[in-house]
């Protein structure tokens, strides 16, 4: 049977458009640092391009000033005299061993071997004379710099480049839903599937349980009630997958119905449901379980606890242990497992994620605990020590504790 | 005999009006070049012109009043038809250093700028 794309698939929608976010951040990066890279040749050309015609102008100036110093050093009475001064320009002079004769610039940090740069808001240029006229071997001339061109530059980059950015950020989008399009068919033909499963597990593994519980297990050999019990952890295990699946397709988008709940109570049955499961493994239980109550949905906390206890079973040693503590904020479920890489920890809430390939499952059970934490408020922290076990702790929100 | 009377009494009299106060620079330079055409501020500005700061100005100065040339002279060439390259100076080092600093720090441009 067939279902149609429903709000179940909301979970692969917000799966791929965290792709699609993170693809397209990358990409605006990338084309960002790009444009950055353009605006700063193209301001950087216009820089040059105004020094260019800068050296023309004060090149002028130095030719007047030249002139000036030649004939204040041709008539020089060796009383007070006034240095030559133009009202268009600033100028300084030195000798050839760099010592200043006269100064009347703003900014008096020069540079001798550089003939025309920027100091603080100023211009300078430097003429070498070659008659040294009142003992000058260098000559600087000081403008303020008009920054005109820097506006007109810095408006340019900043609207031409917006503009690009834009129309580059619009088709990489398009680029990017092409480029996960193959990605995203196969999400979703996973996720049909799995629905399809879902419907047809239903009835059967009902019947099945139904009909486990009502056998009369008394009158059975002791061979036979062995394989009762393993026929009924079977399909205990189907029946919990039914569950998660159930959980992910139609449930997820329900309106919750909190409600107050006996925790204590909750986990005492959910531990009793799995008894025989773990038993299997000789896997046994040890309870420190505080008497307190959680303002929550019922379906949603049992799918937690029972997704914890699954787990900690599932990734269980033969003979290990499964220790769960309940305190008045919050609850611990501590196995004697395989543990997980600490690379891997941050990756077991995501869908399809397996903490090892050896054993069975979807790899969405945690995935279904992570969505029902984020809608809490709730806490969850992974501690586990490969080959010693993994400890999974949630911490209670005061929006679900009875407070 | 007159005539060695005479130049006795001029050397003496030049012996007894120089001014024990006198710096080497107004002993040495001065009185030659009070009767040049060519003023030591004029000079001055010419070796300015040419050697633009004080160490290499000094230093040229003194190379050539110690073997004065006329490749090294500053003077166009009529000036020197006209009155020749100077003689050397006799002055010691130390003298002529001296006389040097006073002639560059009377006619130094820097201070007189406004």
């Amino acid at each position: 049977m067939l279902v149609s794309k429903n709000k179940g698939t909301n979970l692969l929608r917000s799966s791929e458009k965290s792709s699609l976010l993170r693809f397209l951040a990358l990409y605006i990066i990338l084309v960002t640092m790009l444009l950055l890279l353009l605006g700063i040749f193209y301001y950087e050309s216009q820089e040059k391009l105004m020094f260019s015609n800068q050296r023309t102008i004060l090149l002028n100036h130095a030719n007047k000033q030249v002139k000036a110093l030649k004939s204040l050093h041709n008539n020089f009475s060796h009383k007070r005299e006034v240095y030559p001064r133009n009202p268009y320009f600033r100028s300084a002079i030195y000798d050839i061993e760099g010592k200043l004769i006269f100064s009347n610039l703003k900014n008096n940090e020069i540079i001798f071997d550089k003939e025309i740069y920027r100091t603080g808001n100023c211009l300078q240029f430097v003429k070498y004379l070659d008659d040294y006229y009142l003992g000058a071997k260098y000559l600087f001339i000081e403008v303020d710099e008009d920054l005109t061109w820097r506006d007109e530059t810095m408006s340019n980059i900043v609207t031409f480049g917006g503009l690009t950015l834009v129309v580059l950020a619009i088709f990489g989008f398009f680029f990017m839903r092409i480029f996960l399009r193959p990605m995203k068919n196969s999400i979703m033909l996973l996720d049909d599937f799995i629905k399809d499963t879902t419907h047809e597990l239903n009835t059967p593994i009902s019947a099945i349980l139904a009909n486990v519980e009502m056998m009369d297990i008394s009158s059975m050999t002791q061979k036979n009630q062995k394989k009762l019990a393993r026929i009924n952890i079977a399909a205990k295990t189907v029946s919990h997958l039914y569950q998660d699946l159930t959980y992910l397709t139609l449930s997820h988008n329900r309106e919750s119905t909190d409600e107050w709940i006996e925790m204590k109570q909750l986990i005492e049955d959910r531990v009793e449901y799995f008894t025989i499961l773990a038993g299997s493994k000789k896997i046994t239980f040890t309870l420190d379980l505080e008497e307190m109550t959680l303002f929550i949905d019922t379906v949603k906390i049992a799918r937690v606890i029972d997704n914890l206890i699954s787990n900690a079973i599932k990734y269980n040693k033969r003979n290990g242990e499964i220790f769960i503590v309940l305190r008045q904020n919050y609850v611990e479920i501590r196995d004697t497992g395989i543990g997980i890489e600490s690379k891997k920890v941050n990756e077991v809430f995501e869908r399809y994620s397996r903490f090892n390939s050896s054993e069975g499952g979807f790899g969405i059970g945690l995935n279904i605990v992570k969505s029902i934490i984020d809608e809490y408020d709730l806490k969850i922290r992974v501690s586990s020590v490969l080959s010693e076990g993994t400890t999974m702790k949630i911490e209670f929100s005061k929006g679900v504790l009875d407070v | 005999m007159f005539k060695k009377a005479v130049t006795l009494f001029l050397w003496l009299t030049i012996f007894l009006m120089a001014s024990p106060k006198q710096n080497a620079y107004e002993r040495n330079c001065i009185p030659c070049h009070r009767y040049q055409p060519a003023s030591l501020e004029k000079l001055f500005m010419e070796y300015l012109k040419t050697f633009s700061g004080e160490l290499s100005l000094k230093e040229s100065l003194k190379i050539f009043l110690k073997n004065p040339t006329e490749k090294d002279s500053l003077m166009n060439d009529k000036f020197i038809e006209n009155f020749s390259v100077k003689d050397a100076t006799d002055l010691n080092d130390t003298e002529l250093d001296k006389a040097i600093d006073i002639y560059w720090d009377l006619y130094d441009v820097r201070s007189k700028l406004e």
